[in-house]
């Protein structure tokens, strides 16, 4: 329904700023004209009808129709505004609201200014119409050479006849308002949003609707009038209150200013990083927030002292004092907190689990919305365009504003166009078999090299874990213990960091036909090392610490996890200097030849993908970990922000930021979120909590904390519905089970219903080429025809008009839109018309085309009409009543 | 002003947006060119504009002139003729739909549609 009414809706502009009425409505005969003018009222107030339907009772049925054909003698429309008014009061159905949105409005245009104060809008907007419309003061002016050789001919004429063009025009902005009116207000802003338009006549005719609106809600709601104010009031207020709050909101939003500075400058690719950090950093910070009211706040307010020594390597390891902070796991109680003398009570176990399983929910459910609307914007159509047209058309970056990066850009752009270029004329390649194989090859030997270098790195990583698990054992100096736990973390991020830069060497052996390939390739490389990495490292802490004895095995983990965040934090300082300052002084200073750094998205990306991981595993373990991770990305923000200013310059290649966007959001889900999800529904119900600290000691296993929970439920008979759920729904197989094959099922249906609209547009795709060729045939033939009958005998009258009717079609088809008028009320004409013409505009044509409604189509003609026809998507049926005889 | 002090299409800007057509602007077109290229503005209506800025003479289809322009503008230049008449059949080959030649407002909706980088970086940040 939307789609219709946007149809419409750019109709008239569409429609006018293409031709002046003053052109066409020349070669018109007035009779002609006057019938359609009376036909397109009924048209209005046929519509009309059917819009009031739903609204009137049964007897009301006729009434509506009564007036439009009352409205069609002549006299009646001059007249009208006094009868007009009296309607509505003679109506004995006491049904008012009807009548105003078909009784008044399709006749305003032809009224004289009344006592009506609905008038006053309409007739100022008739006046200034040729002044000030915008766009169609642009086509006024083109078309002033045209206006200026007619104008002798009869001033008077033309005066009228831009009467009646204004006439026109506004009835079908009539139209256009009264669909307007009947949307919901959401729909209305959006529709008035998408019209190409001035804002002054965007603004007129949201004005117009809304005094419909308030005209219609005025004589409907005598009665109920106090009851619609009151919500009326609150209504505008809430919309008052949503404004000014996303006002304040938009002023909260962090890094505007930064952001635009670096999108300027380096445009949208690399834009995207930083928008994607902050997008990680506003999780974080809800996670904290939740956190820290729900978990941290009633645990301060039973904690006791901390009496462990601070020395300065804590901020590294995380161990030693921190251990009876608030940071870990460990340091919580598992009773019910009561200080207060009423008997409520905080129980820390429930609260620990609700809080964190929530928080994942939440998670799960914003990645998910934001991965759809992501998949949904970005891949929308099976087969996206790579070609040169979107190349040209679309790549300008419009954000960029520094003069240095317009530059830039430029020659990129041009060395990128070449290159394309000398694609096209060396055409693909045609590899010989040999060739091929030997590419294969390679390719299999780097995958092979790679996924083995990753699962060399796990290993390396799990052995070293372990090692270090029998060395924490053993009985040395409590800084030695300390100094040796940091030896994991620093293997990792080495690993983290330099064997990326293996994988970019590997692409210097590997040629792909793409670049994009390449890209793909390396990200997955990458992302199978980094959570094969965090994998094994997982395996470990539960498969060995857990079941290890140790006191108090959740907080080691958390406290592993800390270090491995703050060492990757440090090392992702270090790549930012030895990667990007250390390679920009080599590569101005020393060697020349390799320049000054890109700045490399891909690789900045999934460091941060991989901290979120594990920050999201640690949230458990060390619930106040989202902390840490705040402050870690607003440095990484800024460190990033320098690093990228002063060193680096904008990527050369094309960086496809939204689709990369979504991989990466992809990413984050996929192995990310969901290996997140398995490690804390193994930690919960499958592996048993320390006895000694954390608020579920003594527990066999987390989740039987809900369940005591529950089974305290049950005795209480008011909550008996909770506990209907946790047994039937959350804890019961069978529901799963079911809800999964439910979701299989619409996934396959949905699956189904996409094959079927890719092939209906595939279908679309080649009819819409036919289409062009039928219309590229007739017009060669129409060229010849013309050609031919330069010098027609005078017999063949009735061939000459229909032949000569013909051309005037078919130009108005393609391009004159002289003769189009007539026919055309549909938006799409515009589409069709245009007035550079391939053939030249006759003036012989004109009275051809009324020849031509005389009988007498030739085969020519019934073709050109179907094509038309078919070019055009909604043909009012009208308007083939105009044409035809 | 800054944002467009430097873009290679800032005359066009103008021009779209200008209600004479010849880029003298007030504070409404001024307007309505932001909010064309704010984060809100919806892509059809995105579509519309950039049509217009590319369509340089006018005629409510890009040609092959128009196309020749806009890669002048965005290269500096730099491409022999040849080259750029190259690219300019290229494009055309790959957008137009129906083979007249040229690429009218639903060619280039339809090229818009299936290129999602363009509602990014058609906006200006403000």
């Amino acid at each position: 329904m939307t789609y219709h009414y946007n149809e419409a809706f750019e109709n008239p502009d569409y429609h006018y700023s293409e031709t002046l009425e003053i052109d066409r409505s020349r070669e018109r005969n007035p009779s002609f004209h006057q019938n359609r003018h009376d036909s397109s009222l009924d048209d209005d107030s046929l519509y009309d009808s059917y819009e009031g339907h739903s609204g009137r009772g049964q007897r009301n049925q006729d009434y509506p129709m009564a007036i439009p054909m009352a409205s069609m003698q002549p006299g009646f429309r001059y007249s009208h505004s006094a009868s007009g008014s009296a309607v509505p009061n003679t109506n004995p159905y006491g049904n008012p609201h009807t009548n105003p949105s078909f009784e008044y409005e399709p006749e305003l245009a032809y009224t004289s200014p009344s006592t009506f104060h609905a008038m006053d809008g309409p007739y100022m907007r008739r006046s200034s119409d040729v002044s000030d419309g915008g766009s169609f003061s642009q086509r006024y002016n083109r078309r002033q050479a045209d206006l200026v050789y007619r104008m002798p001919s009869s001033l008077l004429r033309l005066d009228s006849k831009a009467e009646t063009y204004n006439e026109d025009k506004y009835k079908q902005e009539e139209k256009l308002i009264k669909n307007l009116a009947s949307m919901s207000s959401g729909e209305r802003v959006k529709a008035i949003q998408k019209t190409p338009k001035t804002m002054k006549e965007k603004r007129d005719i949201r004005n117009k609707v809304l005094m419909e609106k308030t005209k219609k809600s005025v004589s409907s709601s005598t009665q109920i009038n106090c009851c619609t104010q009151c919500m009326y009031k609150t209504a505008l207020s809430y919309q008052r209150f949503k404004n000014g709050l996303s006002e304040y909101l938009h002023l909260l939003q962090l890094w505007q200013k930064t952001l635009k500075v670096i999108g300027g400058k380096f445009g949208t690719s690399v834009l995207s990083y930083f928008v994607f950090l902050k997008w990680l950093l506003t999780f974080n910070i809800f996670s904290f927030l939740v956190n820290f009211s729900f978990i941290t706040i009633p645990q301060f307010i039973a904690s006791g002292p901390n009496n462990l020594s601070f020395n300065g390597l804590e901020l590294l390891t995380g161990a030693g004092y921190f251990k009876k902070t608030v940071l870990y796991y460990g340091f919580y109680t598992n009773s019910t907190i009561s200080k207060t003398e009423n008997n409520s009570s905080y129980n820390m176990q429930l609260a620990y689990i609700f809080t964190i399983g929530i928080y994942f929910i939440i998670c799960f459910f914003s990645l998910v919305y934001s991965m759809a609307k992501s998949f949904r914007k970005n891949f929308i159509n099976p087969q996206t365009y790579s070609g040169s047209a979107v190349k040209l058309l679309c790549i300008w970056d419009f954000n960029i504003t520094n003069e240095k990066a317009v530059k830039l850009k430029q020659s990129n752009l041009s060395t990128q166009i070449k290159e394309s270029l000398s694609e096209v004329t060396h055409e693909v390649l045609n590899l010989s078999l040999k060739q091929r194989i030997a590419r294969i090859a390679i390719h299999l030997v780097v995958w092979v090299a790679s996924l083995g270098i990753a699962a060399a790195c796990c290993a390396g990583v799990y052995f070293l874990s372990r090692n270090e698990l029998q060395l924490l054992e053993g009985n040395k100096s409590e800084l030695e213990n300390e100094a040796a736990t940091l030896v994991l973390p620093i293997v990792v991020s080495l690993l983290n960091l330099l064997i990326p830069f293996c994988f970019a060497l590997f692409g210097l052996i590997e040629k792909f036909q793409y670049p994009r390939h390449q890209l793909y390739a390396t990200v997955i490389r990458n992302v199978c090392l980094k959570i094969s990495i965090i994998g094994i490292l997982c395996y470990y802490w539960l498969n060995d610490v857990a079941t290890s004895e140790k006191e108090c095995w959740e907080s080691l983990v958390g406290q592993d996890i800390y270090r491995l965040i703050v060492i990757d934090f440090i090392f992702c300082l270090l790549g930012s200097f030895f990667g990007e300052f250390v390679r920009r002084i080599i590569g101005t200073k020393c060697c020349k030849k390799l320049g000054v750094p890109e700045f490399d998205i891909a690789r900045n990306v999934l460091d941060l993908i991989y901290t979120q991981t594990l920050a999201w595993i640690g949230i458990f373990f060390a619930p106040l970990m989202p902390a840490m991770q705040i402050i870690s990305f607003f440095i990484i923000f800024y460190v990033k922000k320098v690093s990228l200013m002063r060193n680096c310059q904008p990527p050369r290649k094309v960086w496809r930021a939204s689709q990369m966007t979504t991989l990466f959001i992809f990413l984050l889900f996929f192995p990310s979120f969901t290996g997140v999800l398995s490690v804390m529904a193994v930690t919960i119900w499958r592996r048993t909590p320390s006895k000694q600290c954390g608020p579920f000691q003594g527990l066999t296993s987390i989740i039987d904390a809900v369940s005591g929970w529950i089974h305290i439920l049950d005795s209480y008979s008011s909550s008996k519905w909770v506990v209907w759920i946790y047994r039937n729904l959350i804890g019961s197989v069978h529901f799963f089970f079911i809800l999964t094959v439910i979701v299989l099922i619409i996934t396959y249906l949905y699956w189904q219903i996409i094959e079927g609209r890719k092939m209906m547009v595939r279908l679309l795709h080649e009819q819409i080429i036919n289409e062009g060729k039928d219309k590229m045939f007739l017009l060669n033939k129409l060229r010849a025809l013309q050609t031919s009958k330069l010098d027609p005998p005078k017999g063949e009258q009735q061939e000459r008009s229909s032949s000569s009717y013909q051309p005037s079609r078919q130009a108005a088809l393609q391009m004159t839109a002289s003769l189009e008028r007539p026919f055309g009320r549909n938006g799409r004409d515009f589409y069709a018309e245009s007035s550079s013409a391939g053939i030249p505009e006759k003036t012989g044509l004109a009275p051809a085309d009324e020849e031509g409604h005389q009988p007498g189509i030739s085969e020519t003609l019934a073709l050109a009409l179907r094509a038309r026809q078919q070019a055009e998507w909604e043909m009012e049926d009208d308007d083939d009543e105009d044409f035809r005889p | 002003m800054a944002e467009l002090k430097d873009n290679p299409f800032r005359q066009r800007i103008a021009e779209v947006f200008s209600e004479d057509g010849e880029g003298n602007m007030t504070l409404d077109d001024f307007l309505d060119m932001f909010s064309v290229l704010s984060e809100m503005a919806p892509r059809d209506l995105k579509a519309y504009y950039a049509f217009k800025i590319y369509d340089f003479n006018n005629d409510d289809y890009i040609c092959k002139s128009d196309l020749e322009k806009t890669v002048n503008k965005l290269t500096r230049n730099e491409l022999t003729p040849e080259e750029v008449c190259l690219v300019c059949d290229k494009v055309i080959d790959e957008a137009d739909q129906d083979n007249d030649g040229r690429l009218s407002v639903e060619d280039f909706q339809h090229m818009i549609v299936r290129a999602p980088d363009f509602l990014s970086t058609f906006h200006i940040r403000i």
